[in-house]
Formats: structure tokens, sequence, C-alpha cells
């Protein structure tokens, strides 16, 4: 299936909740509405035949005020390629887990909720992965700072400024 | 609540349940995980029921401390993802970020890169075969298999100055041709390394200690594999003939003749067996790229400071441990917005729970052990 038809079946289906959609290096990629990602995940998987799921990352998109949870998912059948983007308010984080479809999602999901602070519901298992189950904050938010960080060399922002967060 | 609070109200509960099953902590320090991890298993008896891997001992944010550096200031910590196959690590981020930059690879060093790989998949297979008969207290293996590593490791030394973190990859293709004679070298190497291979297998193929150990053990179904997104050798045990080198071609692997060797029944057997047959296969790739290797540059006129178109890619190449993914998001600047890398062993490593359960613990060591974890690139 080639990615425009994988596009065009999708929003066929989902239309309404797509935001942006494009075909890019043969590659269909595709921003959506964070309320359907399980629905759109599942057409995904067993109406599109893409059954594998590469890869699941957070972003934090600090200037806009939101969070992205990114999908890269394939197939072992044939060549096609998909990147979905689920975006949600950064202060209220919440997605539905997609564990239900695939058994790598698990520790994906826990290593995004452990080091971006994003929740997925009806997660069988949401708790910290990586780092100690006591560690207060999201490293990998913009917005995080730790006195520990070697400043990037020509970077504008002033070093030392030292902003631990309180909560967790 | 703190681990060892967790652990102790998990005992608790489980004690209540039932007297004859009891949680036993595996690691971290334990000889078998290569590094540090904790299995927690719930034993029944002999029997394992259960397994909860706890990782992050060595997590050091490497995605974080990508986010804070140039592009081309992320080749050496990639180094230090999977310390036993580094110019795989280099190699992935490399073509991730050509191919989100748009830049061409010369072809004397595209060939460079598939020969120095496949040598580099000969030298992890090769470390993974020797710790693995430790493992299953076969010793003669591990100082054979160390001997013929440690000439691949010369090898890569006499190119890059370096054992291990070699850092010798860069966008748009080399940091250095190979020295003189150096081809000559690897093909002698080849010479010796050729017939070393049924001998490895005088020890552990033919061996029916070997075979009885692990036939059996561990079995991980095709559908779980899929569903656990596992790759590389766990996923071609279950039968699943599936290799990026030969799927989704990147570099100039469409070029080469090899086979993708695959397994049956998806046992602990089946992954040793798919590792010792992709040595040969690599063996053949290595053969075919010496003689067709053309002279000229091995690097792509490229500018000092790199920026990225805004954009983002997931790229992915066949390590020796399976799919090795970057997912990079570019905001423009001349560092990632957003860097995430997709490490074969930690999604191999999430099927364990499913592979674990119903076998002995004696078994459990022989299971981890063919998954064939690092855990530098688990916690990254």
């Amino acid at each position: 299936m080639t990615a425009e038809e994988i596009l065009q079946q999708i929003r066929a289906r989902f239309g309404s909740e797509i935001r942006t959609s494009e075909v890019r290096r043969g590659e269909a990629t595709l921003t959506i509405k964070a309320d359907q990602n399980f629905e759109i995940c599942r057409f995904i998987k067993e109406e599109l035949g893409l059954e594998y799921l590469n890869c699941l990352s957070g972003v934090d998109w600090v200037g806009e005020n939101e969070m992205e949870v990114a999908y890269a998912i394939s197939s072992l059948r044939q060549p096609g390629k998909i990147i979905l983007r689920a975006r949600v308010p950064r202060d209220e984080p919440v997605l539905r887990s997609v564990v239900p479809l695939w058994g790598t999602a698990n520790w994906h999901e826990r290593e995004a909720f452990d080091l971006l602070g994003i929740r997925f519901e009806n997660h069988p298992d949401l708790r910290r992965i990586l780092l100690p189950e006591d560690w207060i904050g999201h490293p990998l938010r913009k917005d995080y700072q730790d006195e520990r960080f070697v400043p990037y060399p020509w970077d504008d922002r002033k070093p030392g400024t030292v902003v631990r967060p309180t909560t967790a | 609540m703190t681990t060892v609070n967790l652990h102790l109200q998990q005992v608790k509960e489980q004690t209540a349940e039932s007297m004859e099953e009891m949680w036993v902590n595996m690691g971290p320090q334990h000889p078998s995980t290569h590094g540090v991890l904790r299995l927690l298993i719930k034993l029944d008896g002999e029997v394992v029921r259960e397994c909860i891997p706890y990782m992050g001992y060595m997590h050091r944010c490497h995605e974080k401390i990508g986010e804070n550096r140039a592009y081309v200031q992320i080749i050496p910590y990639t180094d230090r993802l999977d310390y036993l196959a580094s110019m795989y690590n280099n190699w992935a981020y490399c073509l991730a970020c050509e191919r989100l930059m748009g830049i061409p690879i010369p072809e004397r060093a595209e060939y460079l890169r598939v020969l120095i790989g496949e040598l580099q998949r000969i030298a992890s297979h090769l470390i993974w075969l020797g710790t693995f008969g430790l493992d299953l207290g076969n010793f003669t293996l591990f100082m054979w298999c160390f001997r013929e590593r440690e000439m691949i490791l010369d090898l890569f030394e006499a190119v890059s100055g370096q054992r291990l973190n070699y850092s010798f990859m860069r966008i748009g293709g080399l940091a250095l041709d190979v020295p003189e004679g150096w081809l000559g070298d690897v093909k002698a190497f080849l010479q010796w390394f050729k017939p070393r291979l049924p001998e490895y297998d005088r020890l552990s193929t033919d061996n029916i200690i070997w075979q009885k150990r692990i036939q059996g053990v561990g079995i991980l179904t095709p559908e779980d594999a899929v569903s656990y997104a596992c790759s590389g050798p766990v996923l071609r045990g279950s039968g699943i003939r599936w290799d990026l080198r030969k799927n989704d071609p990147y570099g100039i692997y469409d070029r080469f003749e090899f086979d993708i060797p695959v397994g049956t029944s998806g046992d602990v057997w089946d992954r040793f067996w798919v590792r010792r047959q992709e040595m040969d296969q690599s063996v053949r790739i290595v053969e075919q790229a010496l003689t067709e290797i053309p002279p000229g540059p091995v690097l792509a006129p490229v500018a000092k400071k790199l920026r990225a178109p805004v954009g983002d890619i997931y790229s992915r190449v066949e390590s020796p441990r399976g799919e090795l993914g970057d997912y990079i998001v570019a905001d423009g600047s001349e560092k990632p917005y957003r860097y995430k890398v997709r490490a074969p062993t930690f999604v191999n490593l999430s099927a364990l729970p499913v592979m674990l359960p119903g076998y002995l613990v004696a078994d459990a060591v022989a299971v981890l052990g063919s998954v064939d974890i690092v855990l530098c690139e688990v916690d990254r």
C-alpha cells in the first residue's frame, strides 16, 4: 500500500480528526486530535494491516503549549510506513494507551510517562521505567532545569540558572 | 514509595496468597545479566511464574544530552549506546541525519560502511556467542570467540585508533580512509576466521549438552514477537523472515547477495542458530565488498555547522541486535529538537516477561542470554 493510499483511507474514515497530513520521503505523516488516537491506531493496525509498532516517542512542544506522541508504524508484510502524531494540551497531557493493540507500547509509554510526564489511560502498569521511583520532574520537558546540565557552547541561555521543580 | 518498600509489599502480598510461591531478585549484580539489570522473578519451587524487569541503573539521559548538542557532537555519545557494536550506532545516527538533511555519500564510503558494519556484526555475534557459552558453562567457547573478536578489534583500531568507542563515521561519510594495506589485512582475517566457524560448531552446535540445554526453552511465538515489536535474531528466531538489509535496504545493501537465516520454533536454540548462521552471511558480504570496493573520497563536502530543515524522520538500520531506529525532530536550528533512540534490546527485553514463565529458573539464564541485551543501550 502506498503512502497516498494510506492517507486517503484514513482521511475517508477520520477526516474531521486530522489536523495536517502529507507524504514525505515516501512516508505518510499526519497529525491528529488526541481523543481519537486509539481508534485511529486500531484502524491502522486492523484494517490497513500495518501491524508493527516501531517506535513511540513523546515530544514537548513548549512554544505551542502542547505535548505530542509520535507513533512510527509499519508492517512486516508490506512496504507501507506511517508516522502518526497526536497532540494533547501541555497542562493536561492524557492519551488513551495503545497497549491493547501492541505489547511493545507498554514500555514505550512508560518511558514517555517517565521522561515527559505524558499519562496514558488504561495502561496496565504506568510507572517510571528508567529513572528512580522517587525522582521529581520529567527531564525531557523543555523547561526542566538541573544544575548538572552542561549548557550548549554557543547557546543564548545563561548558564547556571537553576530551577529545581518541586512537584512531580 | 521506595523500591525496597514496594518490593517488601509485593513479597507480603504474595506470601499471603500461597506459601509455595516466592519472589526472588535476580540481579542487579547477577553475572548473567551482563551489566546491571534486576529481574524480580516469582518462583513456584523451581518454576518461573512471573518476571518483572527493573532497569535504568545506567540511565544517563542520552536523549536530553542529544537535544543540547549540535548534530555532529552527538556522534561520540552514540558509541556509548551499544558499546559492542559502536560502528553500527554511528551508522544509524549518521544515516538518520543524512536522510534528514539530504546529504549523498561517496561510493567508497558506502562500501567501507558495509564492510566495517559486517565486521562489527561478526565481532558482536562473537562476543554474544562467547558470553552465552559462559552463561551455560562452556568456558572454552568464550576464549575462542574472544580470540577472533580481538583480531577484529585490532582491525578497527587500525582505522580509527579506538578499540570500542570508534566515533569513526561522520555525517556525509567516514572520518578517514582506511590505511594502506588494511583491506589485505581484512582478507587475511577472513582466511583465518572461516575455518574457525566449524570449530565453534564442534563446541556448541554439535555438542549434545548444548543442544539439550537450549532446545525447547524460552519459546516466543511469532504473534508475540510481532506484538512486542521484537527485531533482529529474536524476531527471526521465531520464524519471521524480516531483515531491514533485505526488506528495507539502506546504504548499498541491495547490491549484495546474502541469505536471511530464520528459525522454526522460536526457542533459545533458534535464536542461537540464527546468530551463528548470520556470521557466515556476514563473511559473504565482506568478501563481496572487498572485491567491489572503488577508490575515491570517503567524506562528502558538508558544512561545518549543520542545520537540518524543519521536519521529523524515523530512520532505522539492522544492527546486530535488531532494528536500531533514530527518531529525530528538527526545528531548523543546529541541534535536534527531539532525539529518540529506539534501542533494539530495550524493545526485545520487553518480551522477556512473555518468554520466561513456565520454565525452570536455571533456564532463565539461557533465555536472558539469548535475547542478547546490552544494558547501556536499554538504559540510554
